[in-house]
């Protein structure tokens, strides 16, 4: 089988079965934040605006190269923020206002424009 | 929980084999926090969520652990009748012990006998039986777990420290965004006089999604 062959016929999410290295025990206390983006996404559930297939679907469309980089909450809120613009619920331009505030606000250093290359 | 940090490279493969280093705090920029937080803003100011939605739902995950699973266990064992309904339908038997369902998944309970060990999985993601044990373990949702437990479980097992005899079938069952599966363990030998209490505190959370055995000792050494 060809390696692009392979990547058609498994999306990033699909591993099951697949060779992979010892389990190591490892595990987390979460931090506020992951805690409050797990609740966000119960609560976007119970009012249907977004479940745990399009949860799941929304994170195998970041690609392989995301999904390996972010962690687990890191892909989730990218996911749903995502989701919310196709859904036409929120814009980029909105989300883009809104972090500018928050980081303003919470005297975190400024988010850099997507445009912009990072530090 | 160990607190040990998530380390980046666990849920997926990425095309590369070099450990990563431990994520710490400040090691972040908050970026991914300060979308969290300017996500939820925009949904709470135009009124399709609530704030206190938020809080409540936050207080719900802080009040589900393998405790309460660790109940249902025990008291299966203790009560057949109940043992029976639980086999039948997870999730009604749950309720009926005032466990509440705040998702809308199934819940398939796979009961442990001489023949046969069970083991849950979610291979897509990390589908899991929240209601009843809280949130998985990050080695749950990582890949070598995820990937493995499918096409090799008595060697994953194994690695678990638990050696299942070769003529016990092993069952592995894939969850689903709607269905979960929780596993019911042995009741181990010489609990007889036991109370459901002290039961109870020999079921784990590791026990529940069936990569080791309840015993004697299981208790002492959570998770």
């Amino acid at each position: 089988m060809t390696q692009t062959e392979n990547l058609v016929k498994r999306l990033p999410n699909d591993i099951g079965g697949l060779p992979a290295e010892p389990i190591q025990r490892t595990d987390h206390e979460l931090e506020p934040w992951e805690k409050r983006c797990h609740a966000l996404a119960d609560v976007l559930d119970f009012h249907k605006i977004l479940n745990t297939e399009e949860k799941r679907c929304g994170v195998e469309a970041l690609g392989s190269e995301m999904i390996g980089k972010l962690t687990y909450y890191e892909r989730w809120i990218v996911a749903f923020a995502n989701i919310l613009f196709r859904k036409g619920i929120l814009t980029p331009a909105d989300l883009a206002r809104k972090m500018a505030e928050v980081a303003r606000r919470d005297r975190l250093p400024p988010v850099p424009r997507v445009d912009e290359p990072g530090p | 929980m160990s607190g040990q940090k998530q380390s980046r490279d666990q849920p997926y493969d990425h095309g590369h084999d070099h450990p990563h280093a431990e994520i710490s705090q400040s090691e972040r920029p908050g970026y991914y926090e300060i979308m969290e937080t300017a996500v939820r803003e925009l949904l709470i100011e135009r009124k399709l969520i609530g704030a206190d939605e938020i809080r409540r739902q936050i207080e719900v995950l802080d009040s589900r652990n393998p405790a309460l699973g660790a109940k249902i266990v025990a008291r299966a064992w203790v009560d057949p009748a109940f043992r029976a309904r639980l086999l039948a339908n997870g999730r009604a038997a749950c309720e009926e012990f005032g466990i509440t369902f705040y998702d809308d998944t199934l819940l398939i309970v796979l009961e442990n006998t001489d023949k046969v060990h069970n083991l849950i999985v979610c291979t897509l993601c990390s589908c899991y039986p929240r209601p009843v044990l809280g949130l998985p373990p990050d080695w749950y949702k990582a890949k070598p777990y995820r990937a493995r437990a499918v096409s090799e479980p008595r060697k994953v097992l194994a690695e678990f420290g638990t050696i299942i005899p070769d003529d016990v079938e092993v069952r592995v069952h894939d969850s689903t965004a709607m269905v979960r599966y929780l596993v019911l363990p042995k009741r181990p030998a010489g609990t007889e006089n036991y109370s459901e209490e002290q039961l109870a505190a020999l079921v784990t959370r590791d026990t529940m999604i069936g990569v080791v055995p309840a015993t004697i000792d299981t208790g002492r050494k959570a998770p």
